[in-house]
């Protein structure tokens, strides 16, 4: 009896200490199936070495896809915090829905760390810093470098309408065009042809035939100017190609000298930096003064792409 | 077996045609590539026109065929959509990333298809479970498998491979730059789905199942090594079409296949195959993807807002199901009145 007591106390005090000092941290993340959250993976992985010698761990939760994607990640939201958890790392992408679960994980004193996406809501939450790239200026950095390499009209493709940050990342492109006396036109094919290289790839043919003054595509996704390459190839063009992200096949074209740049976000510094500083203000009160910490945009070109590929092969590009 | 009448086309009159289980669709054919024909114009008519919705049939299509044989038989296949990217990835690590013979590559992504079948074939035949639920159990196992292992081995979801000129030239290539080579092998394809189905007497065993599973086995028809043949059928075409697109785009990915499994579905539906199983035709199936692929390229063409296709796709599907219904109804009214 009197054992049972103490080990019962003792059960207790240690759940409480547990609780009390080792900060737990979740990380929410997009769908797995998405190579750019492999990047962003192998720097949280990076940083969860770091976060575990010092007494603390690392829950990586990814939605299943983005078919759902508002209340799939409400639902992790609330997973994190049903789980105990001293932090949240997240990127904001459908704030409407999004903003209320992490205001309410707030309140029960959950630290909230933004990446990757919703720079714009980060005052209304009260995120302690924003690691990621400003789509805005990543756009506009892109438009301007394909204007000022010749560019003259832009077709700037968009694989789900409606997303924001896409839209706002055309915008960028488009204004930043324009300050150089470019024009750009927006193509917004539907949600189904998102992630079909083929099917894309013959929607961009098609938007090239029908209209020969464009010289440049801006794609958003390294996927979809595979997809590009392969349309300017079939009618024989010369048309520039630019994406935003990269993978082996883009910086292979890149060298080859068949695609002219890529927007690289960096997303290996974002899972990085996001989990190490989360935890490092959680666990030695750190703050970062730089704030938002902006991790793009880095164009990629024929004049660097030696690094970047090498960056690729070690899985962190 | 009262079900031959699907295999026969014996004469001219209304009734014949309208029984054919293609009627409804081809008629659905003519009426779309008229209006993308009249809004798009010289360009959609031409050249450039042909290989966009012929490019996008081809890979489709080529799904599609063993796809419909299932559906006939009355069995479903959700699980394409990710043999397609494990096929890919497959051969990609094994001849991008370890540098193996492309031939082996090749024959490891294809093997895959083959094994994924089986296993669905054997689950389908072993259990009373529906194969919806079966194949969509495999496509997210194979989902994870295919992730799993890129990472593991490749370190990333996309691995890349620079095939051969021979290879290139066989199962990536763009004839006279744009039309692509995987059209033929649709031909190909649609020209041994046809025999299977419509020449050889296993045609009529596919009838069979789909009209009748315990009739068909008490009939003497061996139903459970021709389910798992036709699972391995779907399963060996879809790795193929990964396999093309590998060479094609020569960048493997994880996530590629998704949108074969709705668009398989629908473009053998608008070729009249009866959703519960027991009818439809390779003619159909053939005519349901090139309706399918011609909307989905034609608004591109036609300076309508793009998500117009979407609808149409959708008003089609309806329409084909409805007429589907409707022909057969009318055929029915008509044979009986005829005997």
């Amino acid at each position: 009896m009197n054992f049972a007591k103490t080990f019962a106390a003792t059960a207790v005090v240690a759940c409480l200490s547990a609780g009390a000092y080792a900060q737990d941290i979740a990380v929410i993340a997009g769908s797995i199936e998405d190579g750019f959250f492999n990047l962003i993976k192998k720097g949280v992985d990076d940083a969860t070495l770091m976060v575990e010698a010092n007494g603390g761990t690392v829950n990586y939760l990814r939605t299943p896809n983005y078919d759902n994607f508002g209340p799939d990640l409400v639902t992790l939201i609330n997973q994190a915090v049903a789980q105990g958890v001293d932090g949240i790392a997240i990127p904001v992408w459908v704030p409407e829905a999004e903003v209320p679960a992490l205001k309410a994980a707030a309140e029960q004193g959950i630290v909230i760390m933004q990446y990757n996406a919703g720079q714009e809501v980060q005052g209304d939450l009260g995120a302690i810093n924003y690691f990621g790239s400003d789509e805005y200026q990543a756009g506009y950095g892109g438009g301007v470098y394909l204007a000022e390499n010749g560019a003259k009209h832009i077709l700037c493709h968009i694989q789900v309408p409606g997303a924001i940050n896409l839209e706002t990342r055309c915008k960028g492109v488009t204004e930043g065009a324009e300050s150089k006396g470019a024009k750009v036109t927006t193509l917004r094919v539907p949600a189904n042809l998102d992630g079909d290289v083929t099917g894309t790839a013959e929607a961009i043919k098609s938007e090239l035939i029908g209209d020969t003054s464009i010289d440049a595509v801006m794609n958003l996704a390294a996927w979809a100017s595979d997809a590009s390459a392969n349309a300017v190839s079939q009618i024989g063009g010369k048309q520039m190609i630019g994406t935003f992200d990269m993978n082996p096949a883009v910086l292979e074209r890149i060298q080859a000298g068949t695609q002219t740049m890529a927007i690289d976000q960096q997303p290996y510094l974002q899972g990085f930096l996001a989990t190490s500083m989360l935890f490092a203000h959680l666990k030695f009160g750190t703050n970062i003064s730089t704030n938002p910490v902006l991790t793009g945009p880095a164009i990629v070109d024929a004049s660097n792409v030696e690094s970047a590929l090498a960056g690729v092969a070690l899985g962190a590009r | 077996m009262s079900l031959n009448t699907d295999r026969q086309s014996s004469g001219m009159s209304f009734g014949n045609l309208a029984r054919r289980p293609e009627a409804g669709s081809f008629v659905g054919l003519v009426l779309v590539y008229a209006f993308f024909a009249i809004m798009g114009g010289a360009v959609f008519m031409g050249a450039p026109g042909w290989s966009s919705w012929l490019n996008i049939a081809a890979e489709v299509g080529i799904v599609a065929l063993p796809v419909g044989l299932l559906m006939i038989a009355g069995e479903l296949d959700i699980s394409v959509g990710s043999v397609i990217p494990a096929s890919q990835m497959t051969t990609a690590i094994v001849s991008g990333y370890f540098g193996l013979p492309v031939l082996l590559g090749i024959g490891c992504g294809l093997g895959v298809g083959l094994l994924v079948g089986f296993v669905n074939g054997y689950l389908v035949t072993r259990t009373t479970i529906p194969s919806l639920i079966i194949t969509i159990g495999t496509m997210f196992a194979v989902m994870g498998l295919t992730l799993g292992f890129a990472v593991l081995i490749a370190g990333s979801t996309s691995v890349f491979l620079v095939p051969g000129p021979a290879t290139k030239l066989i199962l990536g290539t763009f004839l006279l730059g744009m039309f692509n080579v995987s059209i033929f092998w649709w031909v190909a394809f649609a020209v041994c789905v046809f025999y299977l189905l419509h020449v050889s007497p296993a045609g009529n065993w596919v009838f069979a199942l789909g009209g009748d599973r315990e009739s068909a086995r008490n009939a003497g028809i061996p139903t459970s090594r021709l389910t798992i043949g036709l699972y391995m059928l779907s399963g060996f075409a879809a790795a193929f079409v990964g396999v093309l697109q590998l060479m094609t785009y020569q960048n493997a990915q994880v996530a590629t296949g998704q949108s074969f499994i709705f668009n398989s579905i629908m473009c053998v539906v608008i070729g009249g195959v009866l959703l519960t199983g027991g009818s439809g035709s390779v003619i159909g199936i053939v005519i349901g993807t090139a309706t399918f692929a011609i909307v989905n390229q034609g608004v591109f063409f036609s300076g309508l807002d793009p998500n117009v296709g979407s609808v149409i796709i959708g008003v089609l599907l309806l329409a084909a199901v409805l007429s589907n219904d409707g022909f057969r109804a009318l055929a029915l009214k008509y044979s009986t009145r005829k005997g």
